[in-house]
């Protein structure tokens, strides 16, 4: 059984978009990735292969309109949350008509009547003080359980993640503990061979 | 999508735009023309940064379709003889190509074609 909200697989994929270049950065090809939350919804990121992000989209089947609780969990995924402003999310409904038959068919079944919303979130690039570029830019590495947005320069070196980088300065910093304590302890085991 | 009522017809095809958006010139316009075409009805644009336009896609965008503060454009709408106004379709922000792919699942569409059946009987 499927939970309220969440998008079956027909509708699913008369969503995805598949193809497209990156906007006014690199023109490669753009990836989508899916990922699920505690949301009922499917979430989609649109992403270069440098990681910037072209779009994101939130799809909930519902009379509803999600913004605000989408607004929310992107809140919680961005560094710092206030990248996300109200302005920069916008809502699409689906009817069914425009998603091809299969999808057409299985929104007119419903009843009561209700068509997918989706939620945008598109930031454009931005200067920051310092007058450098900003994109955003989106991590998925395993070392966190979500995605991570964040604003960084496409010309940076590194790549910039503040959670995993947080997390690789505190697990530096218990390697350091570790070693300090197992010198220690080796130093203890020297004294009495002295 | 519901059909009109049986004694009610397709009036007007409205497709909110801006100028300088590529999912709405050429594309839509073509696109909502071809639509308005089909139905035999009118066909208007009413463009966000004419502010007489302006005001009145605001207010039907508002009132009947995808409203956010900066709202998503092209949106169209059709209006129908007994003062219903219906949100057709909304671009796809996330490329040009499935804006123009959901302008092409409407044309083929079942609503569509009882749409003009309802119309010629």
């Amino acid at each position: 059984m499927r939970r309220r909200g969440a998008l079956p697989p027909t509708l699913r994929a008369a969503l995805e978009s598949r193809g497209g270049k990156c906007y006014r950065h690199c023109d490669r090809p753009v990836r989508s990735r899916r990922f699920s939350s505690r949301l009922p919804g499917t979430w989609h990121v649109r992403a270069c292969p440098s990681g910037i992000v072209s779009v994101t989209t939130y799809a909930e089947w519902t009379r509803r309109d999600p913004t605000r609780t989408a607004r929310r969990a992107f809140r919680r995924w961005t560094v710092p949350p206030s990248l996300v402003r109200l302005r920069d999310l916008r809502i699409a409904t689906r009817h069914g008509p425009e998603l091809g038959r299969a999808a057409e068919r299985e929104l007119a079944a419903t009843r009561p009547p209700r068509g997918v919303r989706v939620v945008y979130w598109r930031l454009y690039p931005f200067r920051a003080r310092d007058g450098t570029e900003r994109r955003l830019f989106a991590c998925f590495r395993r070392t966190h359980p979500s995605p991570v947005f964040f604003a960084s320069s496409p010309a940076a070196k590194t790549w910039g993640c503040p959670v995993c980088a947080r997390r690789r300065a505190s697990s530096v910093g218990r390697t350091l503990r570790r070693t300090s304590v197992r010198a220690r302890r080796s130093r203890d085991r020297k004294v009495p061979l002295q | 999508m519901t059909v009109g009522r049986p004694s009610t017809r397709p009036r007007r095809l409205t497709v909110v735009l801006a100028q300088w958006c590529p999912h709405c010139v050429p594309l839509s316009i073509r696109k909502g023309r071809r639509l308005a075409k089909r139905l035999g009805i009118p066909f208007r644009t009413l463009d966000i940064d004419r502010p007489g336009q302006e005001r009145v896609a605001d207010r039907l965008v508002r009132e009947h379709g995808d409203a956010s503060p900066d709202y998503l454009i092209p949106q169209a709408f059709l209006e129908w003889s007994d003062g219903r106004v219906q949100h057709l379709l909304t671009g796809f922000s996330e490329q040009v190509a499935r804006t123009a792919q959901a302008w092409d699942d409407l044309f083929e569409s079942e609503w569509l074609r009882s749409v003009r059946e309802e119309g010629l009987r």
